[in-house]
């Protein structure tokens, strides 16, 4: 919910006062702030102490956990949108 | 951005392990939390300073609903396979699959829920889910349409895949995508709760 009131915010300064001039400046920012995000991802893994036993042991499991839902979801959104205009 | 987003990744496992402390990576766990605000403030300047945007998006219509409806419902069902794929009990697979990628909640809620293996196996398909989501919506984009690159991202399309939305999709997809995001994430601690006890 923070993260919904936060871009509108954004958004409302976008309209208001922000100018396209600084877009690329903000597209660099966007960049930084995922990669930072990314970055933090990968540390808090590699910090538990039994990531790799994890990822040996429940490795391909997890991968048809994934997978699979990500087949079914993208067929379904498929399906209901393939004569949608974007 | 792909790769950047690879050697981020890459670069951030190995500091985990090797480099910093427990202190180290719970501040950065902060940093990210504001990294996350700012992302989420600098994406709104970019849809604001796109006056048309707004237009675009009431064309959309009920589809804006319909995209999450449609991953939820799809996500839930896969469950039903994965279990017969896996050997896991129905309950924990439908339950795993409902983590629509959201790995830190769906990882906690079923450690508590089901024990430590089923919330782990939770926490890293979950988590594979949103690393192939975010390596696979430029594919996606480009060969099937910008909606169906929202549907591997499910939960995380309002946050961690978003960038990728923005750079390989149009600004009123990023639209689509965080509303997408926010819907699914809300239903992610009801479905779990719901299919753990309903199962």
């Amino acid at each position: 919910m923070t993260i919904l009131i936060i871009m509108c915010v954004g958004v409302f300064i976008g309209i208001k006062f922000f100018s396209k001039k600084y877009a690329k400046a903000n597209y660099i920012l966007q960049v930084v702030c995922t990669c930072v995000l990314i970055f933090s991802m990968g540390a808090s893994l590699g910090a538990r102490e039994e990531f790799l036993s994890e990822i040996s042991a429940l490795g391909l499991d997890s991968l048809i956990f994934a997978v699979v839902p990500i087949i079914f979801s993208v067929l379904a959104v498929y399906l209901l949108t393939k004569n949608q205009k974007q | 951005m792909v790769w950047l987003a690879l050697l981020s990744l890459l670069g951030g496992v190995f500091c985990g392990m090797f480099v910093f402390s427990a202190e180290h990576v719970e501040l950065l766990g902060v940093i990210s939390e504001y990294a996350l605000y700012i992302l989420m403030f600098s994406v709104g300047m970019s849809i604001g300073t796109n006056k048309e945007i707004f237009s675009k998006l009431r064309s959309f219509g009920k589809i804006v609903l319909i995209i999450p409806a449609a991953i939820t419902a799809a996500s839930v069902l896969s469950g039903f396979l994965c279990a017969f794929l896996t050997g896991v009990s129905v309950r924990d697979s439908v339950c795993i699959t409902s983590g629509l990628g959201w790995y830190s909640l769906t990882g906690v809620m079923l450690t508590d829920l089901s024990g430590a293996t089923i919330g782990t196996m939770a926490f890293l398909s979950n988590l594979l889910r949103e690393m192939i989501s975010f390596f696979s919506i430029p594919l996606i984009a480009k060969h099937l349409n910008y909606y169906c690159a929202i549907a591997p991202a499910a939960a995380t399309s309002e946050d961690t895949t978003l960038p990728m939305m923005i750079k390989y999709t149009s600004e009123e997809m990023t639209v689509v995508s965080v509303i997408n995001g926010v819907l699914c994430s809300a239903a992610v601690p009801v479905l779990v709760n719901f299919f753990h006890a309903m199962l």
